[in-house]
């Protein structure tokens, strides 16, 4: 009973974009390469407490050692998939993983994130943090609308975010009784 | 029992709980960028201060009206609010393009709550006896289903098997972070008392699915607006006597992909789907308008969420991404599901059958009554709608244990989630191998110390021997045309001559 996606659908699934190309593929399985072995590496170091348990079974390093181990094989099988589908010819084309107006609304959006939630929050009461964010986020994701409207933009994206953080404040800090960064 | 069942949930504001939690799953659904899993794992942090009934059944609420939501936009968008819904683009919006989308919306209300009506009657019927039957899994026993969960999930949930296995040991890996059980012993800490702590669950999920979700929506095209004009959305009785057939098969296919560790309600409403063109007469309309492909798409789907509730329930092991948040609310809460619930609280199973039927009666009713409100809704830019989710998600992070620390978790599983979904990996089987992780390292550890080391329980016990078999069938089924070669060995042997 494999599902099987319809023609002019997006699929709910990860392959619902465009194939990554096989030298991706390489690139990531090389990475979950280091990264599992640097695990096994890691397990393999920890105390084994054979001491106190006699046998060494309840070993701490056992079973992310496992993880480590499958996680290894599956990226050489992966990369071995990638070779085979042609990661290593000379003619691969490289599609751009992301356009440059995708990269700088996704650059926008993390680094507004980041700066929100590693740095204001915590630093700045809630409300203000959350109420800073949203109109800053706002205002930058509507910036590129034209002059046309902009000042009415502006003061729309200020009212929302005053309006997100005394309401987030509120509905969970008074109502359901949630502690607030 | 079952009557017990909705006495104590009834108690007090139930109804009311119902009615608030039912519509923000439902905008939660209908708004795409927003999941049913990031919906529950938001709304848990809201519930700390309920009592486990009362959080339950808001929950539960969320779950159902998340997963029923996702057909508006499916309908009137072109866009699934929720993976789950996509199937339902198919027919709904061809529906929609022929000025039916009220109709196309009356099918999906109606196909939407017989689905779930189905699945908790199979949960209601089952759930009790398969939870005794599970009281005889040992150690052994769920240290395959963890297996199998992962291997089930990384097989059919993505597409891409080997991904998907990659991704399921990438969560089971992240759940050893932190002090294991036998001898406190803090795993990849690095010295840092916070990761000795181990990495919450719901900060994870929050990461994985809201933060990576809210990433994800801002870099992609401005969704256009929608169809005003909407027809009458009163479902028709003859769409019931008609396609009672396909709303049964439906049904069945959904809740029983639901109790299926990890695979969910898209795959539930693509193989109900595809399914119903098999064994439809007019299959030529299927993606043409067609209401038999729709109905068997949100039957299906919405079957899916009390099956996926079934292995929680008596496993420990969700059928879904959003069943999962839902175990580990449960958890929060004091309510350990597995298959000691059928001793220490069995009324509780029939509790969660009257939650779902209260949930799905009040899903009813919003689909007739809620259309024009709904559209609102999804007219919301996203560049406002997104920031106030990421406030949320801020929140639900640092609610559970207060520390900072969980909001940096969010954002470091939001970027992973993130980078791993744009390299086609599924975050079903991750998901599955956060909440799994702690089962399948107790049991494989406790395992090999019942039996000194030695491995063989792990293979020569009934009920453990069969689940291997299952989990190594679930990996071969990954293989492409492996089984069609070794259905061909054996006509070859069969149809050569004999000497």
């Amino acid at each position: 009973m494999t599902p099987t996606p319809e023609e002019g659908a997006a699929s709910p699934f990860a392959g619902d974009r465009a194939p990554l190309p096989p030298r991706a593929d390489l690139y990531t399985a090389a990475v979950l390469l280091a990264f599992g072995l640097g695990v096994l590496g890691l397990a393999l170091n920890m105390p084994t407490f054979a001491e106190q348990s006699q046998s060494g079974l309840t070993a701490p390093g056992i079973v992310p050692g496992f993880y480590g181990i499958v996680i290894a094989g599956l990226s050489v099988l992966l990369g071995l998939r990638a070779i085979r589908r042609g990661a290593l010819s000379a003619s691969a084309q490289h599609a751009p993983a992301l356009s440059r107006a995708d990269a700088r609304q996704l650059g926008t959006a993390a680094a507004l994130g980041i700066l929100y939630a590693g740095v204001m929050v915590g630093t700045l009461p809630f409300w203000m943090a959350a109420a800073l964010f949203v109109f800053a986020f706002t205002t930058a994701f509507e910036w590129d609308r034209g002059p046309a409207g902009r000042p009415r933009r502006i003061i729309e994206a200020a009212l929302l975010g005053l309006g997100t953080g005394l309401a987030v404040t509120l509905v969970f800090e008074r109502l359901f009784l949630v502690r607030l960064p | 029992m079952l009557a017990g069942g909705f006495a104590h949930v009834l108690q007090g504001g139930a109804i009311f709980h119902a009615f608030w939690a039912v519509l923000i799953g439902i905008v939660i659904g209908a708004l795409p960028g927003l999941t049913a899993t990031m919906g529950v794992a938001l709304m848990t942090t809201l519930t700390f201060t309920m009592g486990p009934q009362v959080a339950m059944l808001v929950l539960i609420c969320v779950y159902v009206g998340a997963i029923y939501g996702g057909s508006r936009s499916a309908i009137l968008l072109n866009i699934p609010g929720t993976p789950a819904s996509a199937a339902s683009t198919l027919d709904g919006f061809p529906l929609a393009r022929k000025g039916l989308a009220g109709r196309a919306m009356g099918i999906s209300t109606l196909g939407s709550w017989l689905g779930t009506l189905f699945g908790t009657l199979i949960l209601a019927m089952f759930a009790p006896s398969f939870g005794e039957f599970a009281l005889q899994f040992g150690s052994y026993e769920m240290f395959w289903v963890a297996v199998f969960g992962i291997v089930i999930a990384g097989s059919l949930s993505g597409g891409d098997a080997l991904k998907g296995y990659i991704a399921g040991f990438i969560g089971l890996f992240i759940a050893t972070i932190g002090q294991e059980t036998n001898h406190a012993y803090a795993r990849f800490a690095f010295g840092n008392g916070d990761l000795a702590g181990g990495l919450g669950l719901l900060p994870v999920l929050v990461g994985v699915f809201g933060v990576a979700e809210v990433l994800n929506a801002m870099r992609g095209p401005v969704v256009k607006a929608v169809s005003s004009k909407i027809d009458s959305v009163i479902p028709r009785l003859r769409d019931v006597t008609q396609y009672w057939r396909t709303i049964l098969r439906s049904g069945a296919i959904g809740t029983f992909i639901g109790a299926m560790p990890g695979l969910g309600e898209d795959i539930a409403a693509w193989s109900s789907y595809a399914a119903a063109k098999r064994a439809s007469a007019e299959r030529e309309m299927f993606g043409r308008g067609s209401v038999e492909g729709l109905m068997a798409a949100e039957t299906g789907e919405s079957a899916c969420v009390p099956g996926a509730i079934i292995p929680v329930l008596t496993l420990a092991v969700p059928g879904s991404a959003p069943a999962a948040v839902l175990m580990a609310a449960m958890m929060i809460h004091g309510v350990n599901p597995g298959p000691m619930l059928a001793i220490t609280t069995p009324e509780f199973i029939y509790q969660i059958v009257a939650m779902l039927v209260i949930a799905d009666m009040v899903k009813l009713v919003y689909g007739l009554l809620l259309v024009k409100p709904l559209l609102w809704v999804l007219l919301i830019p996203r560049s406002r709608l997104m920031p106030i989710v990421f406030v949320l998600c801020t929140v639900g992070a640092f609610a559970i244990t207060s520390r900072l620390f969980d909001i940096w978790v969010m954002l470091g599983a939001g970027l992973l989630g993130f980078v791993l979904r744009e390299l086609r990996f599924p975050m079903a089987p991750l998901v599955l191998g956060l909440v799994l992780g702690d089962l399948l390292d107790k049991n494989l550890l406790r395992g090999l110390v019942l039996s000194g080391g030695d491995l063989s329980p792990f293979f020569t016990r009934p009920i453990s021997a069969v689940l291997c078999g299952l989990t190594v069938l679930a990996a071969m089924w990954a293989v492409p045309g492996l089984f069609a070669r070794i259905a061909g060995l054996f006509s070859r042997r069969w149809a050569a001559p004999r000497p």
